[in-house]
């Protein structure tokens, strides 16, 4: 665990005030942040009212209220539009321009979990322990039955298999035609999010014990990455490697996914961040191996996985949990959006 | 409390009133903001704009230890509701008869992120005056939630005689001596008793009296959960303790649902105070001894088959020689 960055004295421990701050603009929008993700040069939040916003280069924010009460999972489902579920029971389609369109009604329950595809154009949401999948083919969903109440979706990079997180392992569902076929991945424990490798070889969940637990799916040999203080429930593939960095812990912990065995047997990179607050938020920019760390004391650091492990500091130590951060791709600016609802857009480029 | 949101459980029997006590929650306390979770199976009727279906999906950790299991639906549900605009002023969780309280109160010890944002008020505990002694001779769910209680809501009253209400009341106090027995009719119990309880804190504890003991409780029933407490004059030596106590609740977790003591340490001018649910345990020093007080250590068991681990012994051996 080399590198780390200076402390500041005097700063009662927390990362100072950065340039980017000073440059930047500072919404207070009073609802804490749920998601965000990036649309190219669009950056998209959701809200704990129900409203997204849309931030670009040169333009004031678009806000939409698409769903009433929390937004509580987003995705992205094409080059200008996200698929957004709520406390309302609502799955939704919005695009940048604020457009929202309600792909269905799924009575008073929550819907926990959203997930979709740009090529296939397949939409997901769960409900309690069903899944609901969209394709084109057919206007009514498929709906997909789990042995309990799902946490995590994720399509593979093809758009033709599934991934569902929940109590016991993550079930795999393959599309054939109109079927899709259920393969389970056991592993005990409650697992609470998933994602894919980017060539598809793998499945990573995040589990309720603190540990990432992983399955390389061709033999599946299992994973286990465990040892963070938190759970490590948000991560990103950074880099050509490419590294899976995650949250969790008091650095940036990057696990190696190349060669014949992945992370088996080797020591993640370690970005050590040098303080009492843990990484919340997770990010990479993409065609680089560039990743943007939240953490939960509102800091967000930026460092280079291929280069010295060091941290510059973007935004400094607000107390608020940072819960999500992305960079538009020219790197025009930096979005960040933390628990309380502010939401920090700055140009990066002077 | 520390901006935490107070959450509190209500258990009890179908039929027992737990949605008349809902009701009379979200209807009088005007002008807060609650949102209620309720069991998808369970009674209907709930007069509130934010109610929250739940499926009290039982987990357990995969660490082995078979007494760490949670809610992962409240994992679930509790983080949903933190990320509301507006702040709640408190959670109401309603649980099913048959459901067991402890996965419950453990999520609030296991899981970091609930544990962050909210904290456990007080487990409620509705009983049907009238059906109760047939309830606790036939489940197993219906002693559990009486012996986890922080208040037993004894409701119904009017449809029992005298008698039968103080042998209610006495087989109660058996198995949990700690808890607050409140006699209604139809759930009329002044709200401030009910909410704001923080049964969990260990402020609390401190409120068992040294003569605690010395209310001799009448085991008039045969109840398979019951209480024991133990005492010691002299001052306990931290490493025996500490060991005996930590070994007690990795093997006989899953039979002690609760667990509450004042204990004095030798050598340590404060009070040690330990409060467990099942396995799980937390402890603090908590200030001086009161002068008027005499310095004597106290622990309160609430479980099965107590009465076979030799708890007096157990504890008396951890004194300091």
């Amino acid at each position: 665990m080399s590198g780390g960055v200076e402390r500041v004295d005097g700063l009662d421990g927390g990362f100072p005030r950065s340039q980017l701050e000073h440059d930047g603009e500072l919404i207070r929008t009073g609802a804490p942040v749920t998601g965000v993700v990036g649309l190219g040069e669009v950056i998209v939040t959701a809200h704990g009212d129900g409203r997204l916003r849309f931030f670009g280069a040169d333009q004031p924010p678009v806000i939409a209220p698409v769903h009433d009460g929390v937004i509580l999972s987003m995705a992205r489902a094409g080059a200008d539009r996200v698929v957004t579920g709520g406390e309302d029971g609502a799955f939704r389609e919005t695009a940048t321009d604020g457009t929202t369109t309600l792909i269905a009604r799924l009575g008073r329950r929550w819907v926990d979990c959203v997930a979709a595809h740009r090529r296939t154009g397949h939409k997901a949401c769960s409900v309690g322990a069903r899944v609901s999948v969209w394709t084109r083919a057919a206007p009514e969903p498929v709906e997909l039955e789990h042995p309990s109440t799902v946490a995590g979706l994720a399509f593979d990079p093809t758009g033709t298999r599934l991934a569902v997180a929940h109590y016991g392992g993550v079930t795999l569902w393959s599309q054939s035609g109109t079927e899709w076929r259920p393969d389970r991945l056991e592993w005990a424990g409650s697992h609470v999010s998933v994602a894919w490798s980017p060539d598809g070889a793998y499945v990573v969940s995040a589990m309720q014990e603190n540990a990432l637990h992983g399955w390389r799916l061709h033999d599946s040999l299992h994973m286990a990455m465990s040892g963070y203080p938190a759970k490590p429930r948000a991560s990103a593939w950074v880099g050509s490697r490419p590294y899976l960095a995650t949250s969790g812990a008091d650095q940036i912990v990057a696990w190696p996914f190349d060669g014949e065995d992945g992370p088996m047997g080797r020591a993640p990179i370690a970005v050590n961040y040098a303080g009492p607050a843990l990484v919340s938020a997770v990010n990479g920019l993409p065609g680089t191996a560039v990743v943007f760390a939240g953490l939960d004391d509102g800091a967000v650091l930026m460092s280079d996985l291929e280069e010295k492990p060091q941290a510059l500091v973007l935004r400094g130590t607000t107390g608020e949990a940072v819960t999500g951060v992305a960079a538009t791709p020219s790197l025009s600016h930096l979005l960040v959006g933390d628990s309380a609802g502010t939401v920090l857009w700055a140009p990066l480029k002077a | 409390m520390n901006g935490k949101v107070p959450v509190t459980v209500l258990t009890g029997f179908l039929g027992a009133g737990k949605t008349t006590l809902l009701n009379r929650i979200l209807t009088e306390q005007h002008g807060r903001k609650y949102a209620v979770v309720v069991n998808e199976f369970g009674e209907t009727g709930i007069d509130n704009d934010l109610v929250v279906d739940a499926d009290e999906e039982v987990f357990e950790m995969n660490n082995g230890c078979i007494c760490c299991t949670v809610r992962g639906d409240l994992i679930r549900i509790l983080g949903g509701l933190m990320k509301r605009a507006d702040s709640l002023d408190a959670i109401l969780v309603e649980t099913t008869g048959v459901a067991d309280p402890a996965p419950v109160a453990q999520t609030f010890y296991v899981d970091e992120d609930v544990a962050e944002k909210t904290r456990l008020d007080a487990v409620i505990t509705l009983v049907d005056a009238a059906h109760c002694e047939e309830q606790l001779e036939q489940s197993h769910e219906a002693p559990e939630q009486v012996a986890f209680a922080d208040i037993v809501l004894l409701n119904k009253t009017d449809r029992v005689d005298a008698a039968t209400l103080a042998r209610i009341e006495t087989r109660i106090r058996g198995m949990n001596p700690y808890c607050r027995i409140i006699p209604t009719d139809r759930c009329d119990v002044p709200l401030d008793q009910v909410m704001g309880q923080s049964a969990f804190d260990l402020e609390r504890v401190l409120e068992i009296e040294p003569d605690f003991l010395d209310s001799d409780h009448d085991h008039s029933h045969d109840d398979a959960i019951t209480s024991v407490t133990v005492q010691a004059d002299r001052p306990l030596d931290s490493d025996r303790f500490q060991r005996w106590f930590s070994a007690l609740l990795q093997e006989h977790g899953q039979d002690i649902l609760r667990s509450k003591g004042i204990l004095d340490l030798d050598g340590e001018p404060q009070r040690y105070v330990v409060q467990g649910v099942h396995m799980l345990m937390e402890s603090d020093f908590m200030g001086p001894w009161p002068a008027d007080e005499a310095r004597r250590s106290r622990l309160v068991f609430i479980g099965r088959g107590l009465e076979q681990l030799d708890l007096e012994r157990g504890f008396a051996a951890c004194q300091a020689a």
